[in-house]
């Protein structure tokens, strides 16, 4: 394990070296864009996701329509970040007559809706279920 | 029960997803995402700028379409999976650092600093190449350079990041999910309400980057262009393939006394328009398999190259230069390894499904290769020029 732990350790340290060398560049265009992610992750994303989180259990108190709202929600939230280059275009953009080339908004609306609509059906089958096992 | 707020410690996030267990694994599904990444997108940029060494082989034709498509729909996926594994591991951003002692406040810092790298690289590589493949740069960089420069980031951190957390991550994957022991109906306790939440937490981040995936992989798997929504090109365009640069978009007018011009070490040729038609042509069905992840196959008709350097007294099983009447543009030319040259599927096309080429198609004719990046396929082509 040490060797192996050795070699990633030079090998990792070789690509990274190569990585700034390759992007000092343009280190100075990039640098928002890179501090950007991790800043805005962990001041504003993580601490939303805590509070929604807690917020949700105290709301909702059956694990089972709990786990599957959560999940819900976190592929919502995915479709809604990969969305975002899709509904956004910054002026800066260049034109192209190709793009956009169908109504994403639209097509987001109805992927989210087959989602929830999945979800409320799962969860109607799973408390039904759950109710006749209780009678018996 | 009031409490003064306070910078949060570790101990205070108690959730079963915060385990070593669940961050070990996530990490390795990231690594796997990203490794996936960074091969093909390797491949991808050794066609593009060829260093010596490297070939790349014609058959199948959709090989570039393959490795391009798991290219884009890895770094889709990766998206929750990152987002998850950074949940996984909120708590530890507010580890203190050991400031009494030097050495290990040293080694800490210096770990610090790696796992930054890897965030900030990780975020940059999946942000701007979401972006990209919406054609919109909001950004003041050169995409290409600069995402291939943060791939490297990606990976040297990563494999940094390993390298300290290797005891862990072995550790944490060598002990199942699943309580063992006890009987799986013995009565729940504590312990086994945290395991199954554990695995609810992986079971949902796999389902989400499950669904991302189908999101998406419209682009570029026949079958799904209808359900995915958010892909980002469908199969439509003009002739039934969707283009990237317009004949407007690049300054292009064909002159009336066009002619095609073939150039190589010792002679010179060149075809008009009807010279071109009158050739036996072939048709076959190849993709447009665009850097972006997205491909379209089409029906084209048009001469082999090979065979048009042979009608021409050229050479044949060498590179090949091909040139557009665009003057500008990074990609106004191409340059046809030997192994595409000689292979009679490479055409030279004048007809898309039938119909002739439209001006946005590349009128009067355009290159179409297997296996080759779309950026390569160079469109309204004026000259070849046979290198040594
Ligand atoms: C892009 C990929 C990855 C990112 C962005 C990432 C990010 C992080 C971060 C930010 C931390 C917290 C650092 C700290 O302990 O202070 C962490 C911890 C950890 N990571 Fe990763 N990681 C990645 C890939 C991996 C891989 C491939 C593995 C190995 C299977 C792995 C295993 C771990 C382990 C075991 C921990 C420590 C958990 C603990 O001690 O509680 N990670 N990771």
């Amino acid at each position: 394990m040490r060797v192996t732990r050795l070699l990633l350790l030079v090998v990792g340290a070789a690509a990274t070296a190569y990585g700034c060398w390759l992007l000092l560049p343009q280190l100075g265009t990039a640098l928002p864009w890179l501090i950007g992610g991790p800043v805005l992750h962990d001041v504003l994303v993580a601490p939303l996701v805590g509070l929604v989180g807690l917020a949700l259990g105290r709301l909702v108190t059956n694990r089972l329509r709990l786990a599957w709202i959560a999940a819900g929600l976190a592929a919502s939230a995915t479709l809604l970040l990969i969305a975002v280059p899709l509904l956004w275009r910054p002026p800066s953009a260049p034109p192209n007559p190709g793009l956009p080339d169908r109504d994403y908004p639209l097509g987001l609306a109805v992927g989210l809706a087959v989602l929830w609509a999945a979800i409320v059906v799962v969860l109607v089958v799973a408390t039904t279920l759950d109710r006749r096992t209780d009678r018996q | 029960m009031i409490r003064r707020p306070r910078v949060p410690v570790p101990e205070d996030f108690t959730a079963p997803s915060h385990s070593p267990l669940v961050t070990a694994r996530l990490g390795l599904w990231l690594a796997v995402a990203f490794g996936l990444c960074f091969g093909t997108g390797l491949l991808s940029h050794y066609i593009q700028h060829p260093p010596g060494w490297f070939t790349w082989p014609t058959r199948p034709v959709n090989l570039y379409r393959i490795t391009q498509g798991v290219h884009v729909l890895s770094g889709v996926a990766a998206v929750p999976l990152l987002l998850a594994k950074l949940w996984s591991v909120y708590p530890r951003l507010f580890v203190r650092p050991p400031v009494r002692q030097p050495i290990r406040l040293s080694a800490h810092a210096l770990e610090r600093i790696s796992v930054l790298v890897l965030v900030c690289a990780a975020f940059f590589e999946l942000v701007t190449g979401l972006f990209n493949v919406a054609q919109s740069y909001p950004w003041g960089f050169f995409f290409p350079t600069a995402h291939y420069a943060v791939a490297w980031l990606v990976v040297g951190a990563l494999l940094l990041h390993v390298a300290v957390k290797l005891p862990v991550a072995r550790a944490a994957l060598s002990t199942p999910l699943r309580r063992s022991g006890a009987a799986p109906a013995a009565t729940p306790g504590p312990d086994d309400r945290d395991s199954s939440e554990r695995r609810a937490f992986l079971r949902t981040s796999a389902g989400v980057a499950g669904i991302a995936v189908l999101a998406t992989a419209g682009v570029t798997v026949p079958w799904l262009r209808r359900v995915s929504p958010l892909a980002w090109r469908s199969a439509s365009g003009p002739q039934g393939v969707p283009i990237n640069r317009t004949a407007a978009a690049a300054h292009i007018s064909v002159p009336p006394d066009w002619r095609l011009e073939i150039v190589w070490a010792g002679g010179r040729n060149s075809l008009s328009l009807a010279d071109l038609a009158a050739l036996p042509q072939r048709t076959a069905e190849l993709p447009i398999a665009c850097v972006e992840g997205w491909s379209a196959s089409a029906h084209w008709t048009g001469v082999p190259v090979v065979q048009l350097l042979r009608w021409a007294g050229a050479p044949t099983g060498r590179p090949v230069r091909v040139t557009s009447l665009e003057t500008d543009g990074l990609y106004a030319a191409s340059t046809l390894p030997a192994a595409h040259s000689r292979d009679p599927l490479t055409l030279l096309a004048l007809r898309i499904n039938g119909e002739e080429l439209s001006p946005d198609h590349g009128y009067p004719c355009r290159l179409i290769a297997p296996s080759r990046p779309g950026v390569l396929q160079t469109k309204w082509v004026a000259r070849l020029e046979v290198l040594r």
